[in-house]
């Protein structure tokens, strides 16, 4: 029941929200606070599990001719992006406090927090209809944030290109899981191994594949993330990027591999590219831009690019690496975001060329965005090297040729990532008329710094995760495990 | 019993008989005062169709059939009649609103919906060419007229008589085509028919074909649905309410018990149906995109739920049935609850039947709002709603229905990625900042909370329990015989 408690809890705490009028914002804010910080500290004792045991609850849902039942799990694989959304969602729920009118806090809250139970959801379900349905109904509070709450018309936009193009996702998704349930007739895959027809399980897994390079995005299905990125609330874009963005790829590996492994390998030279034009095209990008938000959104796709590889090198190093270059990117992202999302609030204006020296003025937003925009660039004693490095050995021993290019957006990396920070913070004072003042203010200070400790201990202690994971990967029965034996 | 070489089974046809007292008290109530306020004849009304439901009950499960087996009752036709209960109940309670339209007669306008439906029970039941024609008639005949008691607009007017005009039309294909149909069997019941479908000659194919084409007419199926979004449109809010479930239901239990006792499992004969169903998809989409009128949009809107409840049929299998009858479920319980919301904030006008009335109504009138969102996340199929489910029940037969069922479930899938630009679109007006936009006065009548309470309690718990409705499916698999 502990599971369950989890997933719903945020969902309890927003419908409690709703009980309380909109004009009383402590008693909102201290509410969802509660709600989210007690969801993070419930989730943090599924580390006591051990490294083979799994927390699980079934439910018999539906049955007749084609079966599914409430089956959700925390298992090695699961453990730890549960975790990360517990933590995210409670620091971007403290986060949003000072991003909504007042008079709207409550549905900004409300939405937050059922989109963390959305997400908590999917991390956990082990039944395909279920991950499919909270596979979609994170389209809403998504949609519904962006749409109401960003205030500008090129937001609401965006709300439509993150609706049609994530939608289009799903519904193909939905097409894949029938038409494997209509050979299984059961949504209850998990261990299974379908025996499929060879062009069958190519579709179907073509479909998988599909839905999850868009939610992820990888190139070329990323066009809805420039727009969603940049125009969302600060914590929105934190979650989506922290979170949502995990989880194609979390379905890859509690899904799509282990149910077409066949056919995941005759589609891999396809992903394998797409994966290094991710990696190439989203540092260039990154590299062009001239919109902060816009340069970490290209940075996004350029580290998930390696995910995407490193998932796709069929080596045990490199996806139990992907893992931790995930857990790692989650952290990373949300807290870069949050803190340009404070430097967009005071300055009004996303433009690098617009404002510089902060760190004049700000040193403690610097020293913040210094350890955030290191770990991107992956510097080593942060949590973001470790998991580089440990893809880029995995997939060099299958891999070579596509390794060698994707170390050239680490190079890159470290290009774009200093730009961001020297414009923003070195050099001549520039800011534009009538701003306030620029440093961190104590809440600020305070809930961005469990992403930042985060960041270090992941990246002083690695093994902390990987050596958890590994297991979790093989203990994905049967198919990760024997796909990587075949070419390993 | 029997009369005059007919044999007749009262309790078959009791709910009939029920709802045609009920139908005629109505009348003459009306007849007796015309101080006696609309409340009581619409209370009438609803309690007629309690009356009916209680005379169905014995009915749950049975396999009977009367008139010399010209009539059925049975698990099939149970659960079209239940939706027609609902939705003519439902009807009555939006029709009872204050500024609703009923001509100022509402006596003969309760009646009317009540004979109307009684059309839709005879249609249900029907397993002869000349009890389904009847049915039609009964039920598009009292349409006709409902369709213009909104007379002072012009928009009624024009709505009656294109309803008149084309429906006329599709009556006349209809009966055309059972004519030939009869023709090329020698008999009117469905199972001489489907001994001709066995060995099917040019009469034969010419016969279905007009039949089809009349059929479709009546649902709304493209190319034969251009009259649909103008009499929605035109139409009092409640007909139209009742137009997009009731004629449906009814109109598919034809269609439904015709594929399945006349058509085997690869019968070449459906596959009209099957293109007219992805066209239906796609235009029934593409053509809400631009309306700003919210029955138009669900004119349209129903035009593509018709496509995807033919989907459906793909397999002509036990499933499919069950699937339909999710889906229309589903339906009936989304579109009512829309409908209901529509009616509660005009008061039973037409004011809230504009888009522009919506914007910022998050936040002027909260529940109405979600309770909106929560039926258009339905029809676009969101999950944890009932029309989600029910779209996984239709790409279940459609994948199952070879390269046509493929075709159908890409039409469907695509035709729902449209869809999401046009539910999305009025929920993204009701959430848009509203500041300087001049509200819309909106009403807080109870009926019709009564009616939008029971479309989301409907639409949330087969969303998230589908077992629930299952739970009859053992019922339903043998269902037509």
């Amino acid at each position: 029941m502990l599971i369950n408690t989890v997933i719903f809890l945020p969902l309890v705490t927003a419908l409690v929200l709703l009980c309380v009028p909109r004009t009383a914002s402590g008693a909102l804010k201290a509410i969802a606070l509660a709600g989210a910080v007690a969801t993070f500290v419930l989730s943090l004792t599924f580390m006591s599990l051990g490294v083979s045991t799994v927390a699980d609850f079934t439910a018999p849902w539906i049955a007749g001719p084609w079966s599914a039942a409430y089956h959700v799990r925390v298992d090695a694989l699961r453990l730890f992006f549960v975790l990360l959304t517990t933590l995210v969602s409670a620091v971007c729920v403290w986060a949003a406090f000072s991003y909504a009118q007042a008079t709207r806090l409550r549905g900004f809250l409300f939405l937050l927090l059922t989109f963390e139970t959305t997400l908590l959801g999917l991390f956990t379900a082990a039944d395909l209809l279920l991950f499919y349905i909270y596979w979609d109904l994170m389209l809403i509070p998504v949609f519904l944030i962006l749409s109401g709450y960003a205030g500008s018309d090129d937001a609401r936009k965006a709300a439509w290109g993150y609706l049609i193009y994530n939608g289009a996702g799903g519904l193909v998704l939905l097409l894949g899981i029938i038409g494997l349930v209509n050979q299984t007739h059961t949504f209850e895959v998990s261990g299974l191994v379908p025996n499929l027809s060879g062009a069958l399980s190519w579709w179907l897994f073509g479909a998988f594949a599909f839905a999850f390079a868009v939610k992820t995005p990888a190139f070329p299905f990323h066009s809805w993330m420039p727009a969603t990125y940049t125009q969302s609330p600060p914590p929105l874009v934190a979650m989506v990027s922290g979170v949502q963005s995990k989880a194609g790829l979390f379905g890859l590996l509690a899904f799509a591999l282990p149910l077409f492994p066949d056919a995941a390998h005759v589609w891999a030279p396809l992903l394998l590219v797409m994966a290094i034009a991710s990696i190439l095209y989203g540092a260039l990008a990154a590299i062009g831009a001239r919109d902060m938000k816009l340069l970490v959104a290209y940075s996004s796709l350029s580290h998930l690019g390696l995910v995407w590889l490193a998932f796709f090198a069929f080596s045990i190093t490199s996806v139990s690496a992907g893992i931790l270059m995930l857990i790692s990117h989650g952290l990373i992202a949300a807290a870069l975001f949050l803190l340009l999302g404070f430097i967009e609030e005071r300055v009004g204006t996303r433009d690098l060329g617009a404002v510089g020296g902060l760190s004049q003025h700000a040193p403690r937003l610097a020293a913040y965005m210094l350890v955030a925009a290191m770990a991107a660039l992956g510097l080593p004693g942060l949590s973001g090297f470790a998991g580089e490095f440990l893809i880029l050995i995995g997939t060099w021993q299958t891999q070579p040729l596509y390794t060698s290019l994707a170390l050239i957006a680490v190079v890159l990396a470290c290009v774009y990532m200093l730009v961001l920070f020297q414009s923003l913070m070195h050099g001549p004072e520039r800011l534009p008329r009538g701003a306030g003042p620029i440093e961190l203010r104590p809440r600020e200070m305070w809930l961005v710094a469990p992403l930042l400790a985060a960041i270090v201990f992941l990246g002083v202690w690695p093994g902390w995760l990987n050596d958890r994971t590994p297991n979790a990967v093989t203990a994905q029965p049967p198919a990760v495990s024997t796909t990587v034996g075949r070419h390993a | 019993m029997s009369f005059q070489g007919v044999s007749i089974s009262w309790p078959v046809l009791a709910p009939i008989v029920a709802l045609t007292a009920g139908g005629l008290l109505v009348l003459l109530v009306d007849l007796a005062s015309k101080a006696i306020p609309r409340g009581v004849l619409y209370g009438i009304g609803v309690a007629s169709c309690v009356a009916a439901f209680v005379t169905m009950l014995p009915l749950y499960g049975q396999e009977q059939v009367t008139l010399n087996g010209a009539f059925a009752s049975d698990r099939f036709s149970w659960m079209f009649d239940a939706l027609l209960l609902l939705t003519l109940a439902v009807t009555l309670v939006l029709s009872s609103l204050r500024k609703a339209e009923d001509g100022g007669n509402a006596g003969a306008y309760a009646a009317l919906l009540i004979f109307c439906t009684i059309g839709g029970f005879v249609m249900a039941g029907a397993d002869n060419l000349i009890i389904i024609f009847l049915g039609i008639e009964q039920l598009s005949l009292a349409l006709y007229v409902l369709a213009g008691t909104g007379f002072p607009r012009e928009a009624s007017q024009e709505a009656a008589l294109k309803y008149v005009l084309l429906g006329s039309l599709a009556s006349g294909f209809l009966i055309f085509g059972s004519a030939l149909l009869y023709g090329a069997s020698g008999g009117v019941s469905l199972g001489a028919i489907a001994r001709a479908a066995a060995a099917p000659q040019g009469l034969f194919v010419a016969g279905f074909a007009l039949f089809l084409v009349g059929l479709s007419f009546k649902l709304a199926l493209t190319p034969f649905h251009t009259w649909a979004p103008d009499v929605y449109e035109g139409s009092p809010l409640a007909i139209t309410a009742y137009m997009s479930v009731a004629v449906k239901a009814a109109a598919f239990a034809i269609l439904a018990r015709v594929a399945y006792t006349v058509f085997g499992h690869d019968s070449v004969a459906l596959i009209p149906l099957w293109g007219v169903a992805i066209l239906s998809m796609l235009v029934g989409n593409l053509g809400a995109i631009r309306q700003t009128n919210l029955k138009r949009l669900l004119g349209y809107s129903s035009i593509a739920q018709a496509g995807y409840i033919v989907v459906a049929l793909a397999g002509v299998s036990p499933g499919g049935l069950a699937a339909m009858l999710f889906y229309l479920t589903a339906y009936a319980f989304t579109t009512l609850g829309a409908f209901a919301v529509m009616a509660l904030l005009g008061d039973g006008s037409d004011t809230y039947a504009e888009l522009a009335s919506y914007r910022g109504l998050f936040f002027r009138r909260p529940w109405p709002a979600a309770a909106m969102a929560l039926f258009f996340f339905s029809l676009a199929g969101i999950p944890a709603t009932a029309g989600f489910y029910g779209k996984v029940l239709l790409l279940q037969q459609a994948f199952g229905g070879g390269p046509w069922g493929i075709g159908m479930a890409i039409a469907l899938v695509f035709g729902t990625l449209v869809s999401f630009y046009v539910y999305g679109k009025v929920v993204w007006d009701m959430y848009a900042p509203a500041e300087g936009v001049a509200a819309v006065p909106s009403g807080n009548a109870l009926a019709p909370w009564i009616a939008v309470v029971a479309g989301a309690a409907g639409t949330l718990v087969f969303g998230v329990l589908p077992q629930l409705f299952y739970a009859s499916q053992p019922f339903l698999t043998a269902a037509v015989r």
